[in-house]
């Protein structure tokens, strides 16, 4: 089954919210998901610490010599690896993207996130002439407007799409749910159900949002 | 989407792994500033658990004199130091 790596070497652009929201959403499909938190700061471990969905499995402290033998482990017969990792440019950002089958970069619009970014889709290009293979790899414009298209966000995505990189679609938009379930765990459709979270956001519409994301990853896995 | 595990058919493509695999992987990565960062161990010895205690490093053979004379006098090790304390600081503080 498929690996999926979150990659970027900045920090706070979206990669353990979108490898959160992967890992509930396809948890939800039945899907056996094993998440690896390769993250110095924890947010997955953390997210994990208040419960976590059925079917979703979570591996933390994961280093640069454990990177592979941890990926190959966890994948298996219907099992999804979800990496999320940390937002500095490393060996073990590298060795991790040589192991996946979709690599995702997560960016805000703005200019710094996207020169930061492509270094990442810059690394990966770079190990498919490595290793003679193709790596599938995509960006996900995150943190954006609910209301507008901002300007930025578009000249964005006109450069990536020239440059024949592949952008997902939906964005991920900027919802107080999408930062409340570190706090709260588990996932959108628990905070849904459950009149104590007081999420102060539209949950009902960062859980589509989610949905819509999660069947444009799936999109490019099969 | 559905709650049907339409996850079942995806399938993981094929990586070998080799020691050579993930050297070039590492090459590839050191040439655009992705660097092993794994933070460095503090050096030195630590103190002992038990007494908090810093070992200083010495010869082997000072520290097999040490020992010797230690269970000649019938103390441990430990005491004989506090008694080589007393006498520098005798000689050399007071």
């Amino acid at each position: 089954m498929p690996v999926i790596v979150m990659a970027s070497p900045k920090g706070g652009v979206g990669k353990s919210t979108c490898a959160v929201l992967l890992a509930s959403e396809f948890a939800r499909m039945k899907a056996e998901v094993t998440v690896l938190d390769c993250d110095p700061n924890k947010s997955l471990t953390r997210w994990a610490s208040h419960g976590l969905p059925v079917g979703v499995t979570l591996m933390s402290e994961i280093g640069r010599s454990e990177i592979v033998p941890t990926i190959r482990s966890a994948d298996g017969d219907g099992k999804i690896v979800i990496v999320d990792l940390e937002g500095v440019a490393s060996q073990l950002v590298s060795r991790a993207i040589s192991q996946a089958d979709l690599v995702i970069v997560p960016m805000q619009p703005t200019a710094l996130d996207a020169e930061i970014g492509s270094e990442a889709l810059a690394l990966v290009r770079e190990e498919e002439e490595a290793l003679g293979r193709s790596i599938r790899h995509a960006v996900v414009l995150t943190k954006t407007s609910a209301a507008v298209k901002s300007r930025v966000q578009k000249e964005l995505e006109e450069q990536l799409r020239g440059a024949g990189i592949d952008v997902i679609e939906p964005s991920l938009v900027a919802r107080a749910a999408f930062s409340e379930l570190f706090a709260y765990g588990g996932d959108l459709t628990a905070m849904m159900n459950d009149p104590e979270m007081m999420t102060g956001g539209k949950v009902d519409k960062a859980l589509i949002n989610a949905q819509a994301f999660a069947e444009a990853v799936y999109e490019r896995l099969k | 989407m559905s709650g049907s595990n339409r996850l079942a058919g995806l399938k993981a493509r094929p990586k070998d792994t080799t020691v050579e695999e993930v050297r070039r992987v590492d090459e590839v990565g050191e040439a655009r500033g992705f660097l092993d960062r794994t933070p460095r161990k503090k050096p030195g010895r630590k103190p002992s658990p038990r007494t908090y205690q810093l070992h200083p490093k010495i010869f082997p053979e000072v520290g097999e004199a040490i020992a010797a004379e230690a269970e000649r006098l019938g103390v441990t090790q430990g005491q004989l130091v506090e008694k080589m304390w007393d006498l520098y600081k005798s000689s050399h503080i007071d």
